[in-house]
């Protein structure tokens, strides 16, 4: 005779309305060429300066038109919708450090 | 009356050794052994607190996120929870939901802080917690189970996952559990629910963004404002960048308080003062994030900007002399919430 086995049944404790697939990305231009490139610090140590190099680095490869900087000053909060309003105002793309 | 059903996905084993090797591969534990969440012991949570499946217990400020009853549940029976201790969950969850209280960007940074769960009033002692000896260690399910269930929220629920989300460069253990209780029988003071404005009989939890707690031995000086001000010394070490400073002071040491009458505000405003130092000296310790940007170097700082910065609870066992500082994370500020229990 052949013993049953007992099934056991458990739930899932992950927030399942949110996947990998879930998150979208913004929509880019086609290219940098002649774009205004934001550049947002969170005011870490040299975020300034990293930011600054990555916009060197992409003026290298697209003949982009000049940046614009932003320092939100608290890492640790969003930075504030009007001055990001203010922000996308100037520029066409922006590239936000984040993190250390 | 809410009628709405659990309605969690469900997963199938062939016994409970099947069920723990899938939830800790798909790591959904803190590295520990989970209790199978089973919807019997998670239906047992929520008829314990009158909370429907999908009450929404609490949203987090940043990401929106919705923390709903039977997803807190299912994390708290994973923690090992007593459908008794599922209140207290459910008002620490809440809390931590409270802008303040900064949940998102204390889940990601590098700091490496955790969730303090400090319960206040007589709940802790009717579900057993501990509020004595070893009262921030292991031995007491209450203890254990309440701050692991947070854990498990923010890992299972918020995405705060270690080593992706949560990078934390060096964490700390009380990222497994940090939970405990004020221990209201050896204090003079009325509890810190009723100095939260909660009322005499009212029960709370505080929540934390918490670092490691900090300890410092008091030899035999039974003067507060001697014994303080080796608190106060160890305290300065904790940096100028601090939101809030937690100080729990041992059965032994607030006998000595009491007996000098001393009150909280008084404790409170004599550790604020006492580490108050010149601008110039916190730079001269390298403790300063951006010391260019310092007008005046004379000018005072301290460790917290005021005194109400400062919690000051007692607790720990009837032996030894100790003052155990917590500080926590520059970019939160606790938040209490009172414990609803039917």
């Amino acid at each position: 005779m052949v013993a049953r086995r007992k099934i056991l049944v458990t739930l899932d404790p992950r927030d399942e309305a949110e996947s990998p697939s879930s998150a979208v990305l913004a929509p880019r231009p086609a290219t940098l060429d002649g774009k205004v490139i934001g550049l947002l610090s969170n005011n870490k140590p040299r975020s300034e300066e990293l930011l600054r190099l990555m916009a060197d680095l992409i003026g290298e490869r697209y003949s982009i038109k000049g940046t614009v900087e932003y320092n939100k000053e608290r890492h640790q909060w969003p930075a504030g919708q009007a001055a990001l309003k203010d922000l996308a105002s100037k520029c066409d793309v922006a590239i936000h450090a984040t993190a250390e | 009356m809410n009628t709405s059903k659990i309605s969690a996905r469900r997963h199938q084993f062939v016994g409970w050794e099947e069920a723990e090797e899938y939830y800790i591969e798909q790591g959904l534990t803190d590295g520990l052994p989970i209790v199978p969440p089973t919807e019997a012991r998670v239906q047992a949570m929520l008829d314990y607190a009158g909370l429907g499946p999908d009450q929404v217990i609490g949203v987090e400020s940043i990401r929106k996120k919705s923390f709903s009853a039977e997803k807190v549940a299912i994390n708290a029976v994973m923690a090992g929870c007593k459908p008794e201790y599922f209140p207290v969950v459910v008002a620490a969850v809440a809390a931590c939901c409270e802008r303040a209280y900064n949940f998102h960007a204390s889940s990601t940074s590098t700091n490496g802080i955790t969730t303090l769960v400090l319960v206040s009033g007589p709940y802790a002692n009717e579900i057993g917690m501990n509020s004595g000896t070893v009262m921030m260690g292991n031995g007491n399910r209450a203890n254990a189970t309440i701050g692991r269930a947070v854990n498990l929220v923010k890992t299972n629920l918020y995405g705060s996952v270690p080593q992706e989300m949560d990078q934390s460069t060096l964490g700390h253990p009380g990222k497994y559990s940090f939970c405990f209780a004020e221990n209201l029988e050896v204090s003079p003071w009325p509890s810190l629910a009723a100095e939260k404005g909660c009322g005499r009989d009212a029960s709370t939890v505080t929540v934390f963004a918490a670092n490691a707690p900090l300890q410092v031995s008091i030899y035999g000086d039974k003067k507060p404002e001697n014994f303080l001000t080796a608190a106060a010394h160890a305290m300065i070490g904790l940096g100028p960048s601090i939101s809030e400073v937690l100080v729990v002071i041992s059965p032994e040491v607030m006998a000595y308080v009491a007996e000098a009458g001393w009150t909280r505000r008084q404790i409170q405003t004599f550790l604020y003062e006492k580490t108050l130092r010149p601008a110039r000296e916190w730079i001269a310790w390298h403790r300063v994030d951006h010391p260019a940007a310092i007008e005046d170097p004379e000018r005072l700082a301290g460790c917290v900007a005021e005194p109400d910065r400062i919690t000051v609870i007692p607790g720990g066992g009837a032996a030894g002399a100790f003052i155990s500082l917590i500080a926590s994370w520059g970019s939160s500020r606790s938040v209490t919430k009172e414990i609803e229990t039917r």
